[in-house]
């Protein structure tokens, strides 16, 4: 039960990852493509979490925390940028 | 299951960084570039190197976004 869940959550993720990247591929905008980059980073995330569970090594949420953190900083910085229209 | 995603991972770098050196305009190459280091740094993580991750998500991420944004603003005349 818990393998099958595991591995639905796996495949998810990597639908998620390729839809991503293929909407970064085609973004018309700007706004697109920082849209995917944000949702990629989400997936990211939860990709880590569920290989800290897989390989029962709980130091990666470490990294899953840090890369939640600067990511979204990063995020804010790019929306900030195209807000003022520089 | 694992080298799977391995390989999707590394597709991924492979487009990001595609894109961020054929996009004609900055801001979109620059967070393409930046889309590079995260998968790398997720990559990372897969292959058993936890450290190197999160180095690579602080740096890579966080302060060469902000540095090239920074960069941008400062040289916006310069934009072909």
């Amino acid at each position: 039960m818990a393998e099958g869940i595991l591995i639905v959550a796996a495949i998810l993720i990597s639908l998620g990852v390729l839809f991503g990247v293929l909407r970064l591929l085609l973004g018309r905008t700007v706004v697109d493509r920082v849209a995917a980059v944000d949702m990629l980073t989400v997936v990211s995330i939860s990709l880590i979490a569920l290989y800290a569970h897989v390989a029962d090594r709980f130091i990666y949420l470490d990294v899953a925390l840090v890369y939640g953190v600067l990511s979204f900083l990063a995020v804010l910085a790019v929306a900030r940028y195209l807000e003022r229209g520089v | 299951m694992l080298e799977l995603m391995v390989c999707l991972l590394c597709a991924s770098i492979l487009v990001s960084g595609f894109l961020a050196v054929r996009l004609d305009s900055l801001v979109p190459a620059m967070v393409s570039g930046s889309l590079a280091g995260l998968f790398a740094a997720v990559c990372y993580v897969v292959l058993g190197a936890p450290d190197v991750a999160m180095t690579e998500a602080s740096i890579g991420s966080g302060l060469s976004t902000l540095i090239l944004l920074y960069a941008i603003r400062r040289t916006a005349g310069a934009e072909e």
